[in-house]
């Protein structure tokens, strides 16, 4: 009986097998032709190739399946993929090699994933979930998922794989000479996702030779704690009259494959180029070699699409932001839908020195699930950190570890046997650093001994579910001193003893310390530091709190984690001590302008930052992008009127001009007095092509921000909306810059706008313009190919909502155009759609 | 890599007809290539195919790579041609993170990014055409203005096979949507002809490309460009 390939991997050498393609061709396939049909139309050839290697000496080899998906093999891929194990097994017989495994080769859709591209992620799961039913059914031994070289396919992949067989999962991505994906990826987060989804092995194959490959076969073996694979090209590619040959021989190959074999790697094999030869030789030397078993590296690791962060021994800030509680603004955000404030928040957050961003968007009058979903998805397409799945709902914890791009930090689990037993489960299966809160069916214990026990029972859990420890946080419960004058003390013993005792890393919502008391930064930042000091590897808090952010800086600094104290000198070189108020008005060079006082907080000069953003919570962001940036100091800035700072597109300045404005005048009258005359002056120059597009934009952006500081005075008044519009770019049309800015004039002119995207179905266009009763929708479409899709959404809108008035545009819409597809409007550029509205609405 | 985009495409991308942008557009423009720099990818693919052409009932007939389109714009273009280089080059995914990274609220910069990125596409293929046109010239072959799918009748849906052809997915990373757009954006695949003579009469190297001469010479809407000075 043969040995479970699991008994082997790891614990000896194995040998993958080599090149297909270019043995395919010499045998007579054609450039163009798929090599999976070979499968049926010449078994022989193939079963041939496979014995080719098998008596090289591999004891693993592909089936020659790299490309087989029901997206090439529409009609016959069970048939196709069926094929190719018979072949493989038959192969196996007669080389007499039945100790050999038959892998089951998965390459990548050559389709991009949702957002890059247009393949959802689930369809691309269902894709590859397709093959490997059809594969293991016919008796394949393993899967091997190879030559990916986008981080997010090579996750659909590895969860159809375990979704559909129990068979092992091995994985080999593709990275270039610099060490990266081609979405981005690095060594490092690769690993981390991959090692989270609890592939038996993971390396790297094709792209390049032996020779290149060793710089990223040294970090594999650095932080890969499974078995490593390396299956290299035989060099470097080049056109010999038509024919693409390799420039590494057998000889010279197995000499660089022995040399990686001795770096620490477990399996070797070969890929583009490489012949039965090449395999031979490798194997015959790599045998040799005294066999070393892959180590564990124990880091705790998060990673994003392309980022990978290590907690500890340097302590990572986490931030807080995204989270409904106690946020009026945000809350109202979930229930309209309104994904981009959070993305804002986001992005604020990532420019003020956050490593990884929690993601609560729990409301009980929300779908929370779904919405969990979408939020995970578009932050991921905007920013490049990790991200906190924190939620209590288990099945938006799982929706939104499965469509992550990386390895979440999930927050949270709790010493209860219902949570342990939920939460558990989900992180073995998409892999996470899980936080673990010290509270049970008993609550949270008063004292840290109490908070121990849980925690070790929290590890316990961690071994029984299969989940490495290192995976593991403790959450050692800040809770408010101003209730209990010893919880810091029993929270900071936490700590200490995690640290000490259990060998763990920690993890603490910083700022629950100070609540109910004044002055909150103060203690908030006192307290972090001692946290930092007693052994916390992440803090949960706001990183646009500038407090906790020199704490933090400082800590580091002086715990030597600040390597020549780099990080502290480019935060605040060029700042000022605080000084008592009445040196600093007369101190030179004081820090006069530098904050407007709305943050509540100084400002780190040094790093870019300047005064409050709008709708600023803290956290500011740069303005450079102002007319007279640049020249225009804080000082001058301040002293510019709201119709200046709009006209000038100034954002900063249009914020202050209104907040102060609205000392004397009346919201509305600074509305229609000042705002929308500056607005209509900007529009009118626009038109007349003295002032352009990107300048018409930061006006709009400036008068954003100061209608977010009139509306905020406004609160709890009903606030007058001139009317609701739909916008979308058209099916099969994924342009949607000129939707986007149509998008930013209509709201700046009061209209509420729905915005469904790109790429946008007629049916959807349709249900929503339906179901909202909406009286204009515009359209886009930048190709001539799409605007076949324009012509039937317009169609179907007016056959089912026939008041509906549709307005369209795009770089091939011309009026002639726009008639004969029936639309009411043909809007030029983003001022005449704001003008088409006025019509409509009666502006 | 460093891309010299040209910077008048650029402004004229963002709707400045002839008018220069005042010091401070011009340097937010710089600020927008600078951090492009750091997020560009750029790749290519290229190969050389023989090419037959004929006509048959007035249609033109172009075969080449194993496949075969119908393009009267085309033919123009590859007359008297014997051979075309089929190309394929992108800037990878950064710039489109970049684009929605900054729709969110900051469209003015969102716009300036993507019409700088586009001139970075246009200065990275006109790289790769340069060392396309030398390659040719050493074998004593002249290059013809680079062609792309979606120009004049040339259909779009070409990009099918030409992806197939160039291994596109795979080589650059660049894959198709259901209605043939490239992903990630900033791509662009385009087919350049080759006939036997002297370098001089190469019309890419005349600096003409982006003049009716060169790129613009099939366009539809050349009459009403709105891109034009």
């Amino acid at each position: 009986m043969k040995k479970d390939l699991r008994e082997r991997l790891g614990k000896e050498w194995l040998v993958f097998d080599g090149g297909t393609g270019s043995i395919l061709q010499s045998k007579g396939l054609k450039g163009g032709e798929l090599p999976e049909t070979w499968n049926l139309k010449r078994p022989e050839d193939i079963i041939d190739l496979h014995c080719g290697y098998l008596r090289a000496g591999c004891d693993i080899f592909n089936t020659n399946t790299f490309g087989a998906n029901a997206l090439k093999f529409p009609d016959n891929l069970e048939e196709i993929v069926t094929a190719a194990v018979e072949n493989a097994k038959e192969a196996r017989r007669r080389a007499g090699r039945e100790d050999a495994y038959v892998a089951l080769d998965i390459g990548p859709t050559g389709k991009l994933l949702e957002p890059l591209g247009d393949l959802p992620f689930e369809r691309a799961v269902e894709l590859f979930g397709e093959v490997v039913r059809y594969g293991s059914r016919a008796g394949a031994d393993l899967v091997l998922i190879e030559t990916m070289s986008d981080s997010y396919e090579a996750k659909a992949a590895v969860l159809a794989a375990k979704e559909n067989c129990s068979l092992p999962v091995c994985i080999t991505v593709t990275f270039d000479e610099k060490g990266k994906l081609l979405t981005g990826g690095s060594v490092d987060s690769t690993v981390a996702l991959l090692e989270g989804l609890r592939v038996d092995a993971l390396g790297v194959n094709c792209g390049l030779g032996p020779e290149q490959m060793i710089p990223i076969v040294k970090r594999l073996t650095e932080v890969c704690s499974v078995p490593v694979i390396v299956n290299p090209n035989a060099g470097l590619p080049r056109t010999e009259g038509g024919r693409t040959v390799y420039n590494v021989g057998p000889e010279e190959f197995a000499g660089w494959m022995e040399k990686i074999a001795e770096m620490g790697v477990q399996a070797v094999g070969g890929c583009c180029g490489t012949t039965p030869e090449h395999i031979r030789l490798t194997a015959e030397r790599v045998r040799k070699l005294p066999f070393k078993a892959q180590t564990r590296k124990n880091r705790t690791v998060v990673s994003s699409f392309s980022q990978c962060v290590e907690i500890g021994p340097r302590p990572v800030i986490i931030g807080e932001r995204i989270n409904p509680t106690g946020k009026k603004k945000f809350k109202q955000a979930l229930r309209d839908c309104d994904i981009e404030y959070i993305l804002r928040e986001g992005l604020r957050q990532e420019d003020s020195g956050a490593h990884i961003l929690d993601v609560n968007v729990g409301l009980p009058e929300i779908d929370e699930p779904a919405m969990m979903t979408s939020v995970v998805q578009r932050l991921q397409s905007v920013l490049a950190l990790p991200l906190q799945i924190d939620t209590t709902d288990p099945e938006a914890l799982e929706r939104g570890m499965r469509i992550y791009n990386g390895k979440p930090m999930v927050n949270s689990v709790g010493g209860k046997k219902e949570s342990i037993e939920t939460v558990f489960p989900l992180v073995r299966k998409y892999g996470g650093v899980l936080v673990a809160l010290v509270l049970d069916e008993d609550g949270i214990p008063s004292d840290a001994e109490g908070r121990i026990r849980i925690a070790k029972r929290i590890y316990e859990a961690a071994d029984r579910y299969g989940v490495p420890r290192e995976d593991i946080v403790i959450d050692g419960l800040a809770m408010t001193i101003s209730s209990d004058n010893k919880s810091a003390v029993v929270t900071l013993e936490t700590l200490r003893r995690v640290r000490d005792e259990l060998h763990g890393h920690t993890i603490l919502g910083v700022s629950n310390i100070s609540f109910g008391l004044p002055r909150r930064a103060l203690i908030n930042s006192h307290f972090l530091t001692m946290a930092l000091q007693n052994g916390l590897s992440a803090a949960i808090m706001n990183p646009g709190n500038e407090e906790m952010m020199e704490s933090y800086r400082a800590y580091l600094a002086l715990a030597g984690l600040d390597p020549q104290c780099m990080g502290f000198i480019e935060a605040y070189a060029g700042t000022q001590d605080r000084v008592p108020a009445a040196k600093a008005a007369g101190a030179p060079g004081g820090t006069t302008g530098a904050a407007d006082g709305t943050a509540g907080s100084a400002t780190a000069g040094g790093t870019g930052v300047g005064g409050a953003a709008y709708g600023g919570t803290g956290a500011a962001s740069t303005d450079r992008t102002g007319w007279g940036a640049g020249r225009a100091s804080a000082a001058s800035s301040s002293a510019m009127g709201l119709t200046e700072s709009v006209v000038r597109g100034m954002a900063q300045s249009a914020a202050e001009a209104a907040r102060k404005a609205l000392a004397h005048t009346a919201a509305l009258d600074l509305i229609n007095g000042e705002l929308i005359p500056a607005l209509d002056q900007v529009g009118k120059g626009f038109e007349k092509g003295t002032v352009f597009l990107p300048q018409l934009l930061m006006s709009a952006e400036a008068a954003k921000a100061a209608f977010e500081v009139v509306k905020e005075s406004l609160q709890g008044q009903s606030q007058e909306v001139k009317g609701r519009i739909i916008l979308a770019t058209v099916k099969g049309d994924i342009h949607d810059i000129g939707k986007n800015i149509v998008k930013v004039m209509l709201e700046n002119y009061g209209y509420d706008v729905i915005d469904l995207g790109k790429d946008v179905a007629p049916e959807a266009i349709v249900e929503a313009a339906i179901r909202e009763n909406i009286a204009l929708v515009g359209l886009s479409a930048l190709m001539t190919t799409t605007v076949v899709s324009m012509e039937e959404t317009i169609r179907l809108l007016h056959e089912k909502k026939p008041d509906t008035k549709v307005v369209v545009g795009g770089a091939v819409m011309t009026q002639e155009y726009a008639d004969a597809i029936h639309a009411d409007c043909y809007a030029k550029d983003a001022m005449a759609t704001v003008h088409f509205a006025e019509e409509v609405f009666g502006g | 890599m460093v891309l010299r985009p040209d910077l008048r495409e650029i402004t004229r991308y963002l709707g400045y007809h002839g008018v220069t942008p005042d010091e401070n557009m011009m340097s937010e423009i710089q600020q927008c290539i600078e951090e492009l720099e750091n997020v560009i990818t750029p790749r290519f693919v290229y190969d050389r195919f023989d090419l037959l052409q004929k006509e048959e009932d007035g249609r033109s007939i172009l075969s080449f790579g194993g496949l075969e389109t119908e393009s009267r714009d085309l033919a123009r273009n590859l007359k008297g041609c014997t051979g075309v280089y089929i190309m394929a080059v992108t800037l990878g995914p950064g710039p489109d993170r970049l684009v929605r990274r900054a729709s969110v609220g900051k469209m003015s910069r969102a716009i300036i990014f993507q019409a700088a990125a586009a001139a970075m596409t246009e200065a990275w293929c006109d790289e790769i055409n340069e060392r396309i046109r030398k390659e040719a010239a050493k074998e004593g072959f002249c290059t013809r203005p680079r062609f792309s799918p979606g120009y004049g009748d040339l259909p779009l849906s070409m990009q099918k096979q030409i992806s197939m052809i160039l291994n596109m997915p795979k080589e650059i990373g660049v894959s198709l949507t259901e209605s043939y757009l490239m992903t990630p954006s900033k791509s662009v695949t385009a087919l350049i002809g080759v006939l036997p003579g002297p370098a001089s009469l190469d019309v890419a190297s005349q600096k003409l490309t982006n003049s009716a001469a060169g790129k613009c010479e099939n366009c539809a809407a050349v009459e009403n460009c709105p891109y034009a000075d």
